[in-house]
């Protein structure tokens, strides 16, 4: 994550002059976060879709599986109360 | 024929349903129910299951035994419809590849039922319609009235031109070994065509591995009957492209000594998967068992593919392989019951995993 802000530093530092202020930052960090929950998402969701298409029982297994990268962003989101 | 769809595959959706239904499948028990029912209670046991729609379905104009095996091929068929419909991108071009063994199948059985005198609607009740055929041509071969027609109303698919060389053998021997043959090796060559080359250890690299073997073991059946038959046929003509246990010389020279063919078979990379089979054959000294062993190694490989790469078409060819095989496993029980075989030999005949 350090390094995506490096970079978005630099990116931005020709119009701005400064760096990212550190709030700009943590919500780089939550953005990202979310991107990486939704790939991953996209993929378990698509199987689980699969399974419940076929057997009616997969559903609670679906979504909790489905659910669980929710996990990345709800922790991405704590950066925001740590600046 | 080359279809390259754009855009990703979305394995993630397919595998899971496949799988699914794979876990659906008459399991060993099933089988040892059947094999012990009469046919009434076979027929009364398909409508419980899977089988069900077709079943009834077909249920007025069928009956006994035709009725459990045209129900079968229909299921069949609606499954395999049914993969082509969820698949995209580049799996569905595998799947669709993979399928035309379908095509091959109803090649060699318009054939045979032309080769035979077999009435047109015959012949139509036993095509399974899927893979790449239209209805349309399917129907026009199987209304031919000689195997030259059939063979040029096939002239425009991967089936025309291999099947135009073997007509000459056909005509001389006036066997039809040549002509399924030649459809086999026609289906075989434009899939390994399809796959062009791949990164060793990717998924599609499997892939080509599955079919290598696939192809490796119908050489080497196709091999052990023409030893065992006696005809006087050379087996390299019989050689199907692909595989990599033998080349078409060391086929000719192997397929006279069955002993020298097992060692072989041994010695190479199959021989963990094959021990089983050569053990029947040396054992039993009974082809059919080999047979058996050979089909059963071959889905027990495809399982292994499909688990050490989940996100691959292997789950789905382990899927086709299994769904074939149980449809093959009910037809050979409702065949054999109403023959009156006894269950022994009708176990025989299956082939678990």
């Amino acid at each position: 994550m350090l390094e995506t802000t490096d970079i978005a530093a630099v990116a931005l530092q020709e119009s701005g002059g400064s760096a990212v202020s550190k709030e700009g930052a943590a919500a780089l960090a939550v953005g990202l976060g979310a991107l990486g929950t939704g790939y991953a998402q996209s993929r378990i969701g698509a199987a689980a879709v699969g399974a419940v298409a076929e057997d009616d029982e997969m559903f609670v297994t679906g979504l909790i599986f489905t659910a669980l990268p929710e996990t990345l962003i709800i922790i991405a989101f704590v950066t925001i109360f740590l600046v | 024929m080359k279809v390259r769809t754009e855009g990703s595959s979305n394995y993630e959706y397919v595998t899971a349903r496949v799988r699914s239904r794979k876990k659906k499948l008459f399991d060993e028990d099933d089988y040892r129910k059947l094999v012990r029912m009469g046919q009434g209670e076979i027929a009364r046991f398909m409508e419980e299951t899977e089988y069900g729609t077709e079943m009834n379905a077909l249920g007025t104009r069928h009956s006994g035994v035709d009725l459990v095996e045209y129900a079968l091929n229909r299921n069949l068929a609606k499954h395999f419809d049914d993969l082509l419909t969820w698949a995209e991108g580049p799996l569905y071009d595998y799947v669709a590849n993979y399928l035309r063994k379908f095509d091959a199948w109803n090649v060699k059985t318009v054939i045979r039922g032309v080769y035979t005198d077999a009435a047109p609607e015959d012949i139509e009740t036993d095509l399974i319609r899927t893979g790449e055929f239209s209805e349309r041509r399917l129907d026009r071969a199987a209304e031919a009235g000689s195997i030259e027609d059939v063979t040029e109303q096939l002239s425009p698919t991967i089936f025309g031109d291999p099947l135009d060389a073997a007509m000459g053998d056909f005509e001389s021997e006036d066997v039809l070994v040549p002509l399924e043959n030649a459809v086999d090796r026609a289906y075989y060559a434009h899939l390994l065509d399809e796959l062009g080359r791949t990164v060793p250890n990717s998924p599609e690299a499997l892939y080509g591995e599955f079919l290598e073997a696939e192809i490796d073991f119908r050489n080497l059946r196709n091999a052990l009957r023409i030893a065992r038959s006696g005809a006087d046929i050379d087996p390299a003509d019989y050689y199907i492209e692909g595989g990599q246990l033998f080349d078409r010389e060391e086929l000719r020279e192997v397929a006279t000594n069955v002993d020298e063919l097992v060692e072989r078979v041994r010695a190479s990379t199959y021989g963990a998967e094959l021990s089983r089979a050569l053990e029947e054959l040396e054992a039993a000294d009974s082809l059919i068992r080999f047979e058996r062993a050979l089909e059963a190694a071959l889905l027990e490989y495809s399982s292994k593919l499909s688990n050490r790469y989940p996100l691959s078409v292997c789950p789905v060819i382990s899927y086709i392989l299994a769904k074939e095989r149980e449809v093959r496993n009910v037809r050979a029980i409702a065949r054999g019951r109403e023959a009156g075989l006894p269950v022994e030999e009708i176990e025989e005949e299956l082939v678990m995993t």
